[in-house]
């Protein structure tokens, strides 16, 4: 088991609860086979510079512990996923 | 002839020197703060305002925390959280 942090950039039309369901059921997958650690939803934030026309999105950090299998498959997940904008995985404590 | 011997010549230290103080790395202290990409405020000291990461001549850094900075200012350019360029509005 290894220490994650996962950054999401959710769409900024989303409402606020939308966000948190999309994130809880982030959590729910992690869950299965790892362990939520701590969740952080920043709200609407805007934007270093234009993507996709758009100037904002809802920002949320989950932190958690888990395999690597899990980590791929929830990358892949997210890529896919027309509600996320971009994602971002780190290691914690790697700095 | 032999060949003379010279020490090798060494500038004077000048009144500019002993004002100047040699820079340490500011992360390198135990009790720094971890560089994370998603303090903003904190990386925003290591960029130009043009966006542009500074040099370790400016910013004094060691190379191992000059490297998380660049990597982390990097990454958080990625999440939109600083800019790649930035024009002068």
């Amino acid at each position: 088991m290894r220490s994650y942090e996962l950054m999401i950039i959710h769409r900024p039309e989303m409402a606020e609860t939308d966000v948190a369901g999309q994130v809880a059921e982030v959590e729910k997958a992690i869950a299965e086979s790892g362990s939520v650690i701590s969740r952080d939803l920043w709200g609407k934030r805007r934007f270093a510079y234009e993507i996709d026309h758009l100037h904002e999105g809802h920002y949320s950090v989950v932190s958690f512990e888990a395999e690597l299998e899990l980590v791929d498959r929830l990358d892949r997940a997210l890529h896919l996923s027309d509600a996320v904008m971009r994602h971002k995985i780190v290691r914690r404590g790697a700095a | 002839m032999p060949p003379v011997k010279r020490a090798p010549r060494r500038r004077r230290p000048t009144a500019a020197d002993s004002r100047r103080r040699r820079k340490v790395c500011q992360f390198c202290d135990e009790k720094a703060e971890p560089i994370d990409y998603k303090n903003v405020a904190m990386l925003r000291k290591f960029v130009s305002d043009k966006g542009k990461i500074r040099t370790r001549r400016v910013t004094g850094n060691c190379g191992i925390h000059q490297r998380a900075v660049a990597r982390a200012v990097k990454n958080a350019r990625e999440m939109a959280l600083l800019p790649y360029v930035q024009t002068r509005a």
